[in-house]
């Protein structure tokens, strides 16, 4: 008993299921995904509303988190590294679904959404991030080398 | 100390760097451990919460037979003191002294059991509580390592193209060209909606022989000619 207790993060949905269906779908504004699953076990989906970022899907034991790579740190204009991370704070709360992060060099945009959400929810969300990182970069294009 | 601690240290340290486990092995086998230690104190304190349910139901039971007994040996008194016989009242009263002192003392029993659940209780929620957060601390772990390597495997990808200058503006710019194419496409389908709709307007219109037809043009053209012809 003990044991179904602490049990309670079920796994809903594995990627290949996830790949399967986004390869099958397309959404009411057209977008539509090509999904392939990686050597490493990491899903990268690329939306048809932003082929050039892919977004890359891994599953921890309670959700499905979305990272998309936006740029390296050496991508950004000399000397304006801190002014950039300043502004990402600063836009941070107008993307309240997707945060910034930087994972070792390189910047990110990731959201996490919760195992057990339902499929078009999920294919929403990947929707908004692949928008949103047309807007983020749009906004800091400036600061881009 | 907190896991996102250890992680603020282990990125200071640049121990992400070289791709090397962001949380030393062994705090996760720490936490993993405490899991399951709190786990099986759980398990264990459910079969004693079990035995002791048993036991309260027993106590209870008999508790509530005792005050029958009381009930019905009270009336037995009364029923004795009113027929004069007053000795037998008095044995009576000696056992209505026995079963009140045997059901104080299960009643007694009864209420230290109920405290011993009420410790049991709170002591699988204060594990239920570790393992939660434990659970939490492993998650932020595990977090930290999928998106590792989620953006690992993409800036590989970008390693090779990254020499190019201008890589995201272009491919921002690409982007947009083809959102933009998008929408011009969109709107060109829309106009040309409009036309065919149009199109069918104006072929009604001319069957209902509203505006003309190609007919009477040529016929009013001829007819201003020879007005000009007799002017002239």
């Amino acid at each position: 008993m003990a044991a179904n207790m602490t049990r309670e993060y079920s796994m809903t949905i594995t990627l290949e299921e996830l790949a399967f269906r986004l390869n099958d779908h397309t959404t009411d504004e057209g977008t539509s995904f090509d999904a392939l699953l990686l050597e490493n076990g990491v899903l990268e989906v690329v939306c048809s509303n932003n082929d050039e970022f892919p977004i890359h899907l891994a599953l921890t034991e309670t959700q499905l988190l979305a990272v998309t790579p936006l740029f390296n740190v050496a991508e950004v204009v000399a000397g304006e590294v801190d002014n950039l991370n300043k502004m990402l704070l600063q836009l941070a709360p107008a993307v309240p679904l997707s945060a910034f992060g930087l994972q070792d060099d390189t910047y990110i945009l990731f959201g996490a959404i919760a195992l057990g959400t339902h499929f078009e929810i999920i294919v929403h969300e990947l929707e908004i991030q692949a928008e949103n990182t047309i807007d983020v970069l749009d906004a800091i294009q400036s600061l881009l080398a | 100390m907190s896991i996102l601690k250890d992680i603020f240290t282990a990125i200071r340290g640049g121990a992400s760097e070289a791709g090397e486990a962001i949380v030393d092995a062994n705090a996760i086998r720490i936490l993993e451990q405490e899991v399951r230690d709190a786990e099986t104190a759980i398990a264990k304190a459910k079969q004693s919460l079990t035995r002791l349910k048993g036991s309260e139901i027993k106590l209870k039971r008999e508790i509530n037979s005792l005050n029958r007994d009381y009930d019905d040996y009270e009336a037995k008194a009364i029923e004795a003191l009113n027929a004069g016989q007053e000795s037998l009242a008095e044995e009576v009263a000696e056992r209505l002294e026995e079963i009140a002192a045997e059901r104080d003392d299960k009643v007694a029993e009864h209420s230290s059991l109920e405290s011993e659940v009420n410790a049991i209780n709170k002591l699988v929620r204060s594990r239920e509580k570790i393992i939660q957060k434990n659970k939490r601390d492993l998650e932020k772990v595990k977090t930290i390592k999928e998106v590792q390597k989620a953006t690992t495997s993409i800036s590989d990808n970008v390693a090779a193209t990254s020499s190019s200058q201008h890589r995201v503006s272009k491919a921002l710019d690409r982007v947009k060209a083809k959102q933009q194419n998008w929408r011009d496409n969109m709107e060109a389908g829309e106009w040309m909606d409009k036309q065919e709709q149009g199109d069918d307007l104006d072929a009604r219109l001319k069957q209902g022989g509203i505006g003309g037809s190609a007919g009477s043009n040529k016929s009013s053209i001829l007819e201003k000619l020879k007005a000009k012809q007799k002017a002239g």
